[in-house]
């Protein structure tokens, strides 16, 4: 699975870093980092979590 | 409570009943529900969390620019309510570039810089009565931090926060006596985004020539595509933020106030552990959900849960009805200031997520924080008014005796 971010959505909520701060970060320049664009399967949950709960549906996992 | 029984739109008994009697009746037998009641044009009721989230995340399908409420829903116009011009009322793809001129001004980091100004202004709201030993906590305090938060950050000086407050306060309370100072619910809405409206061109003027950083010059001079927003956008987007910064945190801090009132236990459990104020916040949103619910217009025939949803109908989601799901939160009835997992819907979600969530959970925290340093066994002292709206789950006003503590210690 890949990780896709729609940048004109993200306002930096940093729900997606709550749940998931494997694969997700919110940086002192208050942008959003993806740590890992193709997160392995075992994470799966979580990164699935961060996409229902980011507060702007800015997150879409896209299946290789 | 039986659905024959169930009509959201009986606005006095949103004052004198207990509206999630009718909620909880609908989750039970018909979570998506055609409510054709009380003379007023029929609209699908949503109840539940997930179809909630369902219509949230479905922008384009779930319209947002024919009205976003109930009231005046059908004399609801371009010019009268900014469709495609106020954010809260335009849709993809225009209203995310509009958002886009200020909402770095509202990210978590971005707020967070405004604490200790926050903070100062809150210790001078409660020294201004806590030497009486009693107060209206709404008009007194709950309502008095935000307006001057988001009077602040527009700009709006100081000498004007009252009348923003007043005008606030009718442009909400349209339906509620109080406001109305015998207009008609219509006049007294008019009357207010009328002076409103007078007020910020002024504003608007200055700020154009003298850029603040400010909102409103944040307004003036951002670009969407290119342009410059016009006249009529800048005041439609200043009218949404006085009214989104003043009329709805208030509740949240006065309904969960009155929440830890009722709740001794829990008050008492929070203030032995204070690491359970972040969960206390979120607790007290999904408690009050302070906007009830928001409406959308269905785009095309579409189908919501084994029901047929056709272009033109109104759907409500009913915010307030979502976060007592029993399918999502355990025990959702009980107030619980450590409730962990708390996705609630009190701020909406997606593409229209509540712009200023951070700001509102910064002055809840310093708030709360405050009144429990200064304010100590906070009591009823008289009987808690309710806002006649089904819009906003507002509280006018909520007498309260407490033991003062005059000096605000520095914590932090």
């Amino acid at each position: 699975m890949k990780v896709v971010v729609n940048w004109d959505l993200c306002e930096s909520n940093a729900r997606c870093m709550e749940v998931a701060p494997e694969v997700f970060e919110v940086r002192a320049d208050d942008r959003l980092h993806v740590l890992q664009e193709r997160p392995p399967e075992a994470l799966r949950a979580k990164v699935l979590n961060a996409v229902r709960l980011c507060p702007k549906q800015a997150l879409t996992i896209v299946e290789d | 409570m039986k659905l024959t029984e169930v009509d959201l739109t009986n606005l006095d008994f949103f004052v004198h009943g207990d509206p999630h009697e009718m909620w909880t009746a609908l989750r039970r037998e018909a979570p998506v529900y055609w409510h054709n009641k009380g003379g007023q044009r029929g609209f699908w009721a949503v109840t539940t969390y997930n179809t909630a989230m369902e219509v949230y995340h479905d922008p384009r399908q779930y319209s947002s620019e024919r009205g976003i409420a109930l009231q005046f829903n059908d004399v609801a116009t371009t010019d009268n309510a900014g469709f495609g011009m106020m954010m809260i009322a335009t849709d993809p793809p225009r209203h995310q570039k509009i958002r886009k001129v200020i909402s770095d001004r509202f990210t978590p980091r971005a707020v967070m810089p405004y604490e200790p100004h926050v903070r100062r202004i809150a210790r001078e709201i409660i020294d201004s009565v806590v030497d009486r030993g009693e107060c209206d906590f709404v008009v007194d305090v709950a309502a008095k931090l935000p307006t001057a938060v988001i009077c602040e950050m527009m700009g709006i000086p100081r000498e004007h926060w009252d009348t923003m407050f007043m005008l606030g306060n009718m442009s909400i309370g349209t339906e509620d006596p109080e406001y109305q100072q015998s207009r008609t619910a219509m006049e007294t809405g008019s009357y207010a985004q009328a002076q409103f409206f007078s007020y910020f061109s002024k504003l608007i003027d200055e700020r154009r020539k003298r850029p603040g950083d400010d909102l409103i010059s944040a307004l003036a001079h951002g670009l969407v595509d290119g342009v410059n927003l016009n006249d009529l956008e800048i005041l439609f987007n200043a009218f949404l933020l006085i009214i989104g910064g003043q009329e709805t945190t208030r509740n949240a801090t006065s309904g969960g106030m009155l929440a830890l009132i009722q709740n001794p236990g829990e008050c008492a459990r929070l203030k032995q552990n204070p690491g359970l104020l972040a969960s206390t916040i979120e607790e007290f949103l999904r408690w009050t959900s302070p906007v009830t619910h928001i409406l959308r217009t269905a785009r095309q025939d579409a189908v919501l849960r084994g029901h047929k949803i056709r272009a033109g109908d109104k759907v409500v989601v009913w915010n307030a009805s979502a976060n007592r799901d029993e399918e999502i939160f355990k025990d959702p009835f009980k107030f619980d200031a450590g409730r962990t997992p708390n996705d609630h819907l009190a701020f909406g979600h997606g593409e229209h997520f509540c712009i200023g969530a951070h700001l509102a959970r910064l002055e809840l925290r310093v708030v709360i924080e405050e009144v429990m340093r200064r304010m100590g066994d906070l009591e009823l002292a008289g009987p808690v008014e309710k806002l006649r709206s089904n819009f906003v789950a507002g509280i006018k006003h909520m007498p309260v005796r407490f033991k003062p503590t005059r000096t605000a210690r520095v914590a932090a």
